[in-house]
């Protein structure tokens, strides 16, 4: 007999994986041949043999019924199953992770929050120095020019009518002023471009500019007193207006002032 | 009538009840290939654990009557192949399936040396060496590791290999040649290496 049985049938053979029709003709072939006899015999022996080695690792007892315990839980929120595994360190790290991952995400967004208040705050300081050197500089322009108001009336019924049609906003005087208080008049002026009304007060010899504005994005904190090139400035806003009085008058007064003109803002609107 | 959440509660019951009776008598198998792949007690612990959870999970898709050995065997496969032994075995025998690549799609030819023709004597020298054969095993690449454990120990037939593995027979069969004749080949350099130590 020359052909030999192949590999695959000899695999098969020791495998129990031949059919039938492919047994017969196998133990033909094995009853007159010893080659073959002898390598399907090792096939087989190698077989059991390795079988015998490969049953080598046994489960911890604890195991088995840690993960019989772990499957019954599995029937309630799937959360607590997770959490109740022993030594499941893959699902353990899982929720470690996301743990982690939402704990990173929340310092991120906060630094992020931060960041964006910061910068906030970073451009609108920016912004009300660069108003407060414009107002300054208006104050002493007009205090240079040494010109008659553009409409001259201590009436507040007069001044404030005035402005119909040239700014697009309105705003309240106040009625009753301090005795060395007066409203001198007022000028329309603009301020980064946009219309705001200037309105000139007294205080004793001393001379206060009041600039009223519709509201930016930028807002302004209230009753704050900031002092530039020697003046000082008082500032307040409504829900519409910002309002900013420069003078060189002594810092209370000129909040008196302020407040004056700030109530009468917010009584109109209750 | 009963509304479907009461209804929900005892059928989950009795499906966890089920997917007991058929999965924990294979826990021991489940972890004695787990072993073998991770040559880790507390990979295979985790390996374990995950495949009976994914399985227990996904147990209503199981079709009841099917292969629940293979399926489960396979849900462990695959869940090892994305831990981290798995996917350093998958970079280490990525050449090892280049040269298989041509053997995918038929029955592959197994080559004439994959069986051991010499005489019986040498053939038994080392079988009865439980170390010698287990240190063979352990020199086995992963992808003939697996067929090996798979139709010697857990006794599969080439058809539920094949669906563990999700390869062709034909692979099977050309992988469980490959695998018997490298044991035989590492037994046999085991042998000569002692043959030297004795004389």
């Amino acid at each position: 007999m020359t052909d030999h049985l192949t590999p695959s049938l000899l695999n098969a053979l020791a495998d129990g994986e031949l059919s039938a029709d492919q047994l017969v003709v196998a133990n033909e072939h094995l009853a007159g041949c010893l080659r073959c006899t002898s390598a399907a015999l090792f096939q087989t022996m190698l077989k059991s043999a390795t079988a015998r080695a490969g049953h080598r690792f046994a489960p911890p007892p604890q195991f088995e019924e840690r993960l019989t315990r772990l499957v019954r839980q599995e029937d309630g929120p799937p959360k607590a199953a997770v959490l109740s595994t022993a030594s499941g360190s893959v699902r353990v790290f899982g929720f470690a992770g996301w743990a982690t991952s939402c704990a990173l995400l929340l310092v991120f967004a906060s630094i992020f929050v931060f960041q964006r208040d910061s910068r906030r705050i970073a451009i609108a300081s920016s912004e009300y120095a660069g108003l407060v050197t414009e107002i300054c500089d208006q104050h002493v322009a007009t205090l240079a020019a040494n010109l008659p108001p553009q409409v001259l009336s201590s009436d507040r019924h007069t001044v404030k009518p005035w402005f119909q049609g040239k700014i697009p906003f309105s705003f309240n005087l106040p009625e009753n002023l301090p005795s060395d208080t007066k409203l001198e008049g007022a000028n329309l002026t603009y301020l980064h471009n946009q219309p705001a009304a200037l309105l000139l007060y007294s205080i004793g010899k001393h001379r206060v500019s009041v600039f009223v504005r519709q509201k930016t994005t930028a807002a302004l904190s209230n009753g704050l007193l900031t002092e530039h090139a020697g003046f000082y400035v008082a500032r307040f806003g409504t829900d519409d207006l910002d309002v900013v009085a420069v003078s060189d008058v002594d810092p209370a007064r000129l909040s008196s002032l302020v407040s004056l003109i700030e109530q009468v803002q917010t009584g109109a609107r209750k | 009538m009963r509304l479907p959440w009461k209804r929900s509660a005892p059928e989950a019951a009795s499906q966890t009840s089920a997917f007991e009776q058929l999965a924990i008598p294979l826990f021991p198998s489940l972890y004695n290939v787990a072993f073998w792949l991770c040559r880790n007690p507390t990979e295979a612990e985790d390996l374990v654990q995950e495949t009976f959870l994914k399985a227990l999970r996904g147990f209503a898709t199981f079709e009841s009557g099917s292969n629940f050995r293979a399926w489960i065997f396979r849900i462990l496969r695959n869940t090892w192949l994305t831990s981290r032994t798995g996917l350093a075995a998958q970079r280490t025998i990525a050449l090892e399936d280049e040269l298989e690549r041509g053997n995918e799609s038929g029955p592959a030819p197994v080559p004439e040396g994959a069986i051991d023709r010499q005489t019986p004597e040498l053939n038994l020298i080392r079988l009865g060496d439980q170390a010698a054969l287990r240190d063979a095993m352990e020199k086995l690449p992963s992808p003939l590791l697996e067929v090996i454990l798979l139709c010697d120990i857990e006794e599969m037939k080439y058809r539920e290999i094949a669906t563990v593995l999700d390869i062709p027979i034909g692979t099977v069969m050309s992988r469980i040649a490959r695998g018997r004749r490298a044991l035989r080949e590492c037994l046999l350099a085991s042998e000569a290496q002692s043959s030297e130590v004795r004389a």
